[in-house]
């Protein structure tokens, strides 16, 4: 099967502001009630409107793709929804829930498309900043519709090291536990004097504004573990058409998933040398292995 | 010297002008420059560019112009630590560029922060994050706006583990047992904790001004800051006051902080002050220790 992926890229980007965008920016802040997902994991939130909007990004996808796939984090079932070779939607309604409800101004829409499993279109919408980054295998990356240029943006930023970097890092919801445990002291670590000693890190709270932050210079690296396939699948696609790259959380763990769960991403830069030893030295920060299910 | 609430109005319009027109069209235009245009403070990490020192010259200039010798000023590039003392005169207390990393590093959180102290409290306070074309303003009484439009905090129920807090790893790094780095990390993981205060999620920003307006507005719950300074705090505290909300010490126990206490939580506002008050027990129940800083 031959897909336009320009033709989907433009059908999310119109969804993402037409349709998602002016609810997100609408609800944020007013959910009063929402839900906890598991019951000891009281800060693992969902609302209604996050399944509302699942469902209406999926009705809108099934009548103009029929044939594609859907996953979504609404509709997801543990053990059971695979993703396949097959073109498959992977969609995060409202990702940065927790500053959805709190309406911290970093919630936003995450739709991509993966083929063969690899994320082929990814769109990413922000309402509050109006900010809508979108991109397409080999069809570089859009801001607002009109064409980034990350060369340019890349070269203006030098080189890439880890002392003189800003990486955004997020604790999660899980706050116990080894998982919890490994987070804190690599944070810890990278931050230290006799660590990483980067520059900073931000914690944005939305794993597709950090990997979209990343793919337009804001910040050089993202790290996480925890996250799901559609958080990071729009924000993947988009990176990677400025030149960054997405490995494994851990050690080694050079060819990865969008179902990972732990990711390692790193901006573009002018000298794919200074990438690889960028992730090298990022890894020799990382105090345990991060495990999900 | 005192100053009426009008007086008062008339300097926070003569500065929301100045950012607006004169600084935030700089800080814009420069951000993201590369690496070899910064140099180390105190350490690889504490930063400052020239951008920082022209930013000062032009808001110090300009006060001199409009107002004479009438103020004292203190700005971040000028300040002599130990030496530089923060008088009961009427004060402009000034970061020229507020996240100075963020400002290398094109993170679109840099923001000009200008506030205006009498009896050392702030009662003048004007940020303006220009990526963002946001300016916060606000004067003793008179309230407080976000681009005009009068920020009015929403009611609503403040609790340590439903809150989104604003926490910053800070510039000071060292592992020495007994460091205020060491005690930030251990505070973090306090509250984060699920046997701890097991608090909604925390976020940084790389910028103190900016987190105590985010708090203005009620977009975050809290700010906990150890390490920075007056110029830092100055402005976003007057903002803050005025729409409910509160500064306190950073360390537990400290209800009145002084401006240049280093230490700080700030705690928005929409609710009563017993509330605010139940939620800085609860908060500094987490704190490791105490943080130290000198003058």
């Amino acid at each position: 099967m031959t897909v336009d992926l320009l033709s989907v890229e433009n059908f999310l980007c119109e969804l993402a502001i037409n349709k998602i965008g002016p609810i997100i920016k609408n609800k944020s802040g007013t959910q009063k009630t929402y839900d906890m997902k598991t019951g000891s994991r009281r800060v693992d939130i969902v609302t209604e409107i996050d399944k509302q909007v699942e469902k209406l990004i999926w009705d809108s996808l099934k009548s103009k793709y029929p044939n594609f796939k859907f996953i979504g984090e609404e509709s997801y079932v543990k053990g059971v929804t695979k993703i396949t070779n097959d073109p498959t939607f992977i969609v995060d309604p409202i990702d940065g829930t927790t500053n959805f409800v709190h309406d911290f101004p970093f919630s936003c829409t995450s739709m991509g498309l993966t083929i063969d499993k690899e994320p082929v279109v990814g769109v990413v919408y922000n309402p509050h900043l109006d900010l809508l980054v979108s991109a397409s295998k080999g069809n570089g990356v859009r801001i607002n519709g009109e064409s980034f240029d990350y060369s340019t943006k890349i070269t203006s930023m030098g080189s890439l090291t880890l002392n003189k970097s800003v990486i955004a890092l997020q604790p999660g919801s899980q706050r116990e536990g080894a998982n919890f445990q490994t987070k804190m002291a690599t944070s810890e670590n990278l931050l230290a004097v006799d660590g990483g000693f980067v520059h900073g890190f931000r914690n944005l709270g939305s794993s597709a504004m950090s990997l979209v932050y990343t793919a337009i210079g804001y910040l050089d690296g993202y790290w996480d573990g925890g996250c799901y396939s559609w958080d990071v699948c729009a924000g993947w696609c988009i990176l990677k058409e400025t030149g960054g790259i997405v490995v494994g959380a851990n050690p080694g763990e050079w060819e990865i998933g969008v179902d990972n769960r732990s990711y390692l991403a790193v901006r573009g830069c002018s000298n794919v040398g200074e990438q690889i030893e960028y992730i090298e030295k990022f890894w020799g920060c990382v105090k345990g292995t991060l495990n999900y299910d | 010297m005192s100053f009426t609430n009008n007086e008062l109005k008339e300097i926070e319009i003569f500065v929301v002008n100045l950012l607006r027109d004169k600084v935030g069209p700089i800080i814009k235009s420069e951000t993201g420059i590369t690496s070899q245009q910064y140099i180390d403070k105190t350490n690889a990490v504490d930063l400052v560019t020239k951008y920082d020192k022209q930013v000062e010259a032009i808001i110090k200039d300009t006060i001199k112009d409009k107002f004479g010798d009438k103020f004292n000023f203190i700005g971040e590039e000028e300040y002599i630590p130990g030496k530089t003392k923060i008088s009961n005169n009427p004060t402009f207390i000034l970061d020229p560029i507020d996240g100075t990393t963020n400002f290398i590093h094109g993170f679109p959180y840099s923001c000009c922060s200008l506030g205006l102290a009498i009896d050392g409290h702030p009662v003048v306070g004007v940020v303006y994050n220009p990526h963002l074309n946001q300016l916060f303003h606000a004067s003793r009484g008179n309230g407080a706006f976000l681009n005009n439009q009068r920020i009015n905090a929403t009611s609503r129920r403040l609790t340590l583990q439903k809150s989104l807090i604003g926490l910053e790893a800070g510039s000071e790094r060292s592992t020495e047992p007994d460091s205020n780095f060491n005690k930030k990390m251990t505070t973090y993981k306090n509250l984060l904790s699920e046997d701890g205060g097991f608090i909604h999620g925390y976020r940084s920003f790389g910028s103190a001004a900016m987190n105590i307006c985010h708090t203005a507005i009620g977009v975050l719950d809290a700010y906990w800051e150890g390490g920075c300074w007056a110029w830092d705090v100055c402005a976003g505290w007057c903002i803050l006051e005025e729409t409910g909300g509160r500064i306190v010490g950073g360390n537990p126990g400290e209800w009145d902080v002084p401006i240049n206490g280093r230490c700080y939580l700030a705690i928005r506002g929409g609710c009563g002050k017993n509330e605010q008050d139940k939620f800085t027990k609860d908060f500094w129940d987490q704190v490791d220790g105490k943080l130290q800083y000198s003058e």
